[in-house]
């Protein structure tokens, strides 16, 4: 399938990343090559097979259940541009909404 | 001073020549600092050094030895970290702008470990963005050239760590793999990587790619030294949930540091015809495997053709699993956490949204935007089970490929790269083409396998510290020039037999 500009568009706003016209370009051109390479995987009948979902087969791996620190959240913090009471200070979440223009 | 013969220096030498006070490790720090002082400005495999901490680890260890303290294997050994690998106090870049100026909290296991080693640091080594490309020009600071031949690529994403051990400026070092990324730079430099089975070695402190793939590794000068240093970092970790011990430990180790070869001589060693029948296996990399397989015939190993039907599949198999991993382990960079830059000098009325677009769109390079963009896609909605359900699907097909070939064979050997490494800026612009260089690599690690690369021909064991091999050489195809690497692939959790075996090919050869 190919991928058209409005798509890319799409993607890249869910993506978060914003994209100067000349990559979109070159972006869709090497996607359209990328997922034309994908279709040879519509040969094999995976039908019966289970998706591998990970490169471990443990399961179920548990921990004593007991106290620990491990959380230092000073290192954390430090590296935080911006802080405030041990929090990282963003800015507004949301557009702000103006009324009564 | 006495002069350090840090010319293919291993680190039982190191080892030896510490305790015979041939030298003492702040000697061989300094010699180390000046190698990479006269060498790397050509090399560039370095992003980083930390001369004066390093001299500090140094002295300790001679400190201890002149205590008459036992040290460990590794104590003083001049060592090198790829930089997606946390060292705490380090600015680890994993050669993004997104992480320019972040500055590591915490040790990642695998660096703890080697600090209870008593090994010295001696910098951060280059890589492609993330760890996504395999020729290291992918970095957004630097290109590493092949100390074998500068106008070529030292291979990649590990091409700073494999560059640095081919050039003397490590006596080894750490990489990460995902789809081949310790195996083809030391392919490519001449030297020895060694990708362990997924979950041998703890991944706590690896920034990662793809979780369900990387895995950190060994980059040496011999097979030797790849087991020493595997075996000081692998293990189970708190901090990994998916790391894990052998079977048996203590046989484990035994068999990782003092292989019997009597035993290792009685693996069978299969040949997937798959991998010698690829288009575009380019002749030098197919005489250079023929004679790998001459060799280990001659020394009594028996060999046979197998089977892997599905290997043709790997690529477009892991270009949309790794992708999809891609764009959900990137979030977190979102300009803020992990920036210096924050909110401030944003102009009023900014959101968050529109910074995250913003630098996001300015700190990613090509490749991790294009790899994000491609992960999005893979996983959104109406294309999920046509691409990342189905990629699974085959993954397990892949997988089971190996399974069946081991009922019958101890060892997996196949060429290492289709070509001999490539030219700078010869591939750069064509993704796919780039990603066709991982076809030998991608599978193993999607099947989840330890694989060792090592060279065909040994490089010579000079003295001194004379730069014969490592200047550039003929450029005609098909000379002995450039380092031709094979492989060797091996159950999951037997690192044992592919080292060796590697090393007794190494060895008598």
């Amino acid at each position: 399938m190919a991928l058209t500009k409005k798509d890319l568009e799409h993607l890249a706003e869910l993506a978060r990343i914003e994209l100067a016209p000349k990559e979109e370009e070159k972006l869709l051109k090497d996607l359209d090559a990328i997922l034309a390479h994908f279709e040879s995987l519509k040969e094999l009948d995976t039908t019966n097979v289970a998706p591998c979902t990970g490169g471990t087969m443990l399961m179920n791996v548990f921990r004593e259940d007991k106290e620990r620190e491990n959380t230092n959240q000073k290192a954390g913090t430090e590296n935080f541009p911006e802080e405030q009471d041990g929090y990282l200070k963003v800015p507004p979440v949301f557009e702000q909404v103006t009324r009564n223009k | 001073m006495s002069l350090v013969p840090i010319k293919n220096l291993t680190i039982r030498d190191f080892h030896d020549g510490l305790l015979n006070k041939d030298f003492t490790a702040l000697e061989a720090t300094e010699n180390y600092y000046t190698r990479i002082r006269e060498k790397d400005p050509s090399i560039s495999a370095y992003l980083s050094t930390r001369e004066e901490a390093a001299l500090r680890e140094a002295e300790q260890v001679d400190l201890a030895i002149a205590q008459n303290e036992e040290v460990p294997l590794l104590a003083g050994v001049p060592l090198a970290v790829k930089d997606n690998i946390l060292f705490k106090g380090e600015i680890t870049t994993a050669a993004s702008k997104m992480l320019e100026t972040y500055t590591a909290s915490y040790d990642a296991t695998a660096t703890a470990k080697l600090k209870a080693h008593k090994a010295v640091f001696l910098g951060k080594t280059n890589l492609d963005e993330f760890a996504m490309g395999s020729s290291t020009e992918n970095s957004a600071f630097q290109i590493t050239k092949n100390p074998r031949d500068p106008t070529r690529v030292p291979g990649g994403s590990s091409g700073g760590s494999a560059a640095a051990v081919a050039a003397d400026m490590a006596v080894a070092a750490l990489g990460s793999d995902t789809g081949g990324s310790i195996c083809q730079p030391a392919a490519f430099c001449g030297v020895v990587g060694l990708k362990p089975t997924y979950g041998a070695v703890s991944r706590s402190g690896l920034i990662a790619m793809a979780s369900g793939l990387d895995q950190i590794g060994p980059i040496a000068k011999t097979v030797e030294d790849a087991a020493i240093l595997f075996d000081a970092i692998r293990g189970k970790d708190p901090l990994d949930a998916t790391s894990a011990e052998p079977e048996n430990p203590e046989k484990y180790q035994e068999e990782l540091l003092n292989p019997d070869f009597q035993k290792i001589k009685k693996l069978r060693v299969g040949l997937p015809k798959e991998y010698f029948d690829v288009e575009g296996l380019a002749p030098e990399i197919r005489n250079g495997v023929e004679r790998a397989i001459e060799k280990m015939k001659g020394l009594g190993i028996a060999v046979e053709e197998i089977s892997l039907p599905h290997t043709k599949y790997a690529v477009p198999c892991y270009y949309i699993i790794v992708p999809a991993e891609v764009s959900s382990n990137l979030a977190r960079f979102d300009g803020i956490r992990y920036s210096r830059q924050g909110t401030r000098n944003k102009e009023q009325g900014t959101t968050l949204k529109d910074i995250y677009l913003r630098t996001r769109g300015e700190g990613f390079g090509a490749e991790p935007k294009r790899r994000i963009i491609l992960g999005t896609f893979v996983l959104s909605s109406g294309y999920y089970d046509a691409y990342y359900d189905k990629a699974q699907r085959v993954r397990a097909l892949i997988k089971r490929d190996f399974e069946q070939a081991f009922e019958h064979v101890g060892v997996i050997l196949t060429p290492l790269t289709p070509t001999l490494p490539f030219k700078i800026g010869e591939k750069v612009n064509d993704p796919l083409a780039m990603y066709l260089e991982d076809i030998f690599t991608l599978p193993l690690n999607l099947a989840g396998l330890p694989g060792l690369s090592l060279p065909v021909e040994n490089r010579d064991k000079g003295q001194g510290t004379r730069d014969k091999d490592v200047t550039p050489l003929s450029h005609v195809p098909g000379s002995m020039s450039l380092p031709v690497g094979f492989q060797l692939i091996g159950k999951p959790f037997h690192e044992p037999d592919i080292l060796g075996l590697g090393r007794y090919y190494q060895e008598n050869s």
